[in-house]
């Protein structure tokens, strides 16, 4: 049985071929789907919306995908952008739920002080913590969700954001710092 | 943008989409001409930024730092006049263009702003150097200084500074050397001629004369009209100009300017930090007559002058 054609080979082929484009749609819609819930778009219709505009802005520009990239980086990237055109339209404030993903948010939070965090009893819920998410500032959310719900290395985070590695660091650390501040009280940390 | 929920997967629904809106992906060739574009506007804005290096070195190597205190009379003064502002300016303007536009090439996100700064203005520089070093600073300098109304290019602010008979200071081309040897004339920068005493002149300084040419000389205002009497004399140079030194003209007739025997050499320390300039030089002192008696091309206008 031949191996699974990668999705760079798929974006390839589908230049020639549409049809071929909806095997990339099929391997995206759903991890595409979460991502744009957990950047706070609440309305399944309206992450249908986004998602149907990104797979057709991703269809038009198809040549201009950079083989170096990874296909998923270049995705995301669209998605993303398409998302923040929709909540600048909209003027829509995102909404972020969360299940029990946002564990590995907190733990990395509080990793920070892990000297006096061995024994830190975790106060909260998923609830509070995409409440609190929702209220930090739209650039310190995407790093957050991209590196710890998206599991996203800094290189990836970079080609999606579009900005040099060491401000993707910046980002992730200065938020990390403001989730902290906002919950002060909430984590033992 | 009218958009169906219902029939079908999302992968059918976008598929729809492209076939009735007539969705083509776009062809490969305009993505490269697009990132070629950026990249040749950033291109340019790093060629402007040595244009403007170019500009500013020549600014710098023409201000003459050594004479700072004869010319202005305080440091702050002189370098407000002389520092190369305008042209930091422009070079910074043209490397946060240079930014603006590498920043949108299709990997411009990848490299942070001081990456590519510090890149541009070291390209912009050995650029410049090279632009500096073919002579071309000097007609950059001046084509561009001409129209900015607040501008005044160097060389002509320069003359300007020599034009000051008053405080000591007068620049200009030597035209004759007197029948009686003691004296020269001169057509200052603003074409006026004076006549300029030369007793007191060291032979350094009476040998400059002699080799005719653009001069400039510290000396003491007589109280005749267009007169002078010369302390100092240096051949006013060019640096970094394409254009040919102006012929040497030398004249027939010699100064009786010269140090006798048993002159003293006095070491006048120059500015520190004047590029290209030696921090100390020479004069020959002993045979200053009285006009001359305490004037160093290094000293404020004030002393000169007297007032």
């Amino acid at each position: 049985m031949p191996p699974e054609p990668t999705d760079e080979e798929v974006a390839r082929r589908a230049l020639g071929d549409k049809e071929e484009f909806a095997l990339l749609i099929a391997r995206y819609e759903a991890k595409l789907g979460r991502y744009l819930e957990r950047l706070g778009v609440a309305g399944r219709e309206d992450r249908e919306d986004i998602l149907q505009n990104a797979f057709i802005k991703a269809y038009r520009n198809l040549a201009s995908f950079d083989p170096e990239l990874s296909f998923s980086s270049w995705m995301y990237r669209i998605a993303h952008n398409e998302t923040m055109t929709f909540f600048r339209a909209r003027r829509a404030r995102p909404t972020v739920e969360l299940d029990e993903e946002g564990t590995s948010l907190i733990s990395e939070i509080r990793d920070e002080r892990a000297d006096t965090a061995a024994a830190a009893a975790l106060r909260l819920s998923a609830r509070e913590l995409g409440a609190a998410l929702e209220r930090l500032p739209q650039k310190y959310r995407d790093a957050l969700t991209l590196r710890f719900f998206e599991e996203r290395s800094y290189a990836e985070m970079s080609d999606i954001l579009e900005m040099p590695v060491g401000t993707v660091s910046t980002l992730i650390h200065r938020a990390k710092k403001a989730l902290r501040e906002m919950l002060a009280g909430r984590i033992d940390i | 943008m009218t958009t169906d929920h219902q029939s079908g997967s999302l992968a059918k629904r976008v598929l729809d989409r492209i076939e009735g809106e007539r969705v083509r992906p776009r062809p490969r060739w305009e993505f490269l001409a697009r990132d070629w574009f950026f990249w040749l506007l950033g291109g340019v804005s790093v060629a402007l930024g040595a244009v403007a290096i170019a500009a500013a070195l020549f600014e710098v190597a023409n201000a003459d730092w050594r004479f700072w205190a004869a010319t202005h009379g305080d440091f702050m003064n002189f370098f407000l006049s002389a520092a190369p502002f305008l042209w930091i300016l422009a070079l910074a303007l043209f490397i946060l263009v240079g930014y603006v536009n590498i920043r949108r090439t299709r990997r411009g996100y990848r490299y942070p702003f001081w990456l590519i700064a510090l890149g541009a203005v070291l390209t912009s520089a050995v650029l410049g150097g090279a632009l500096f070093a073919a002579g071309l600073g000097e007609p950059i300098e001046e084509a561009v200084g001409d129209h900015p109304p607040f501008y005044r290019p160097i060389e002509a602010a320069e003359r300007a500074w020599w034009l000051s008979p008053e405080h000591g200071l007068l620049g200009g081309t030597v035209v004759g050397v007197s029948s009686t040897s003691d004296a020269f004339t001169l057509r200052s920068f603003d074409g006026s001629l004076w006549q300029v005493g030369a007793d007191a002149l060291s032979t350094t300084s009476a040998a400059v004369v002699e080799r005719g040419g653009e001069v400039r000389i510290v000396g003491v205002p007589s109280k005749a009209t267009s007169t002078f009497e010369g302390c100092y004399v240096f051949a006013w140079q060019v640096e970094g100009a394409r254009r040919a030194p102006p012929p040497a003209a030398p004249f027939a007739l010699r100064l009786k300017a010269g140090a006798p025997s048993g002159t003293t050499a006095v070491a006048v320390a120059a500015p520190a930090g004047a590029p290209g300039v030696p921090r100390v030089e020479t004069f020959s002192v002993t045979a200053r007559s009285n006009p001359c008696t305490g004037v160093s091309p290094y000293g404020s206008p004030r002393a000169i002058s007297g007032d």
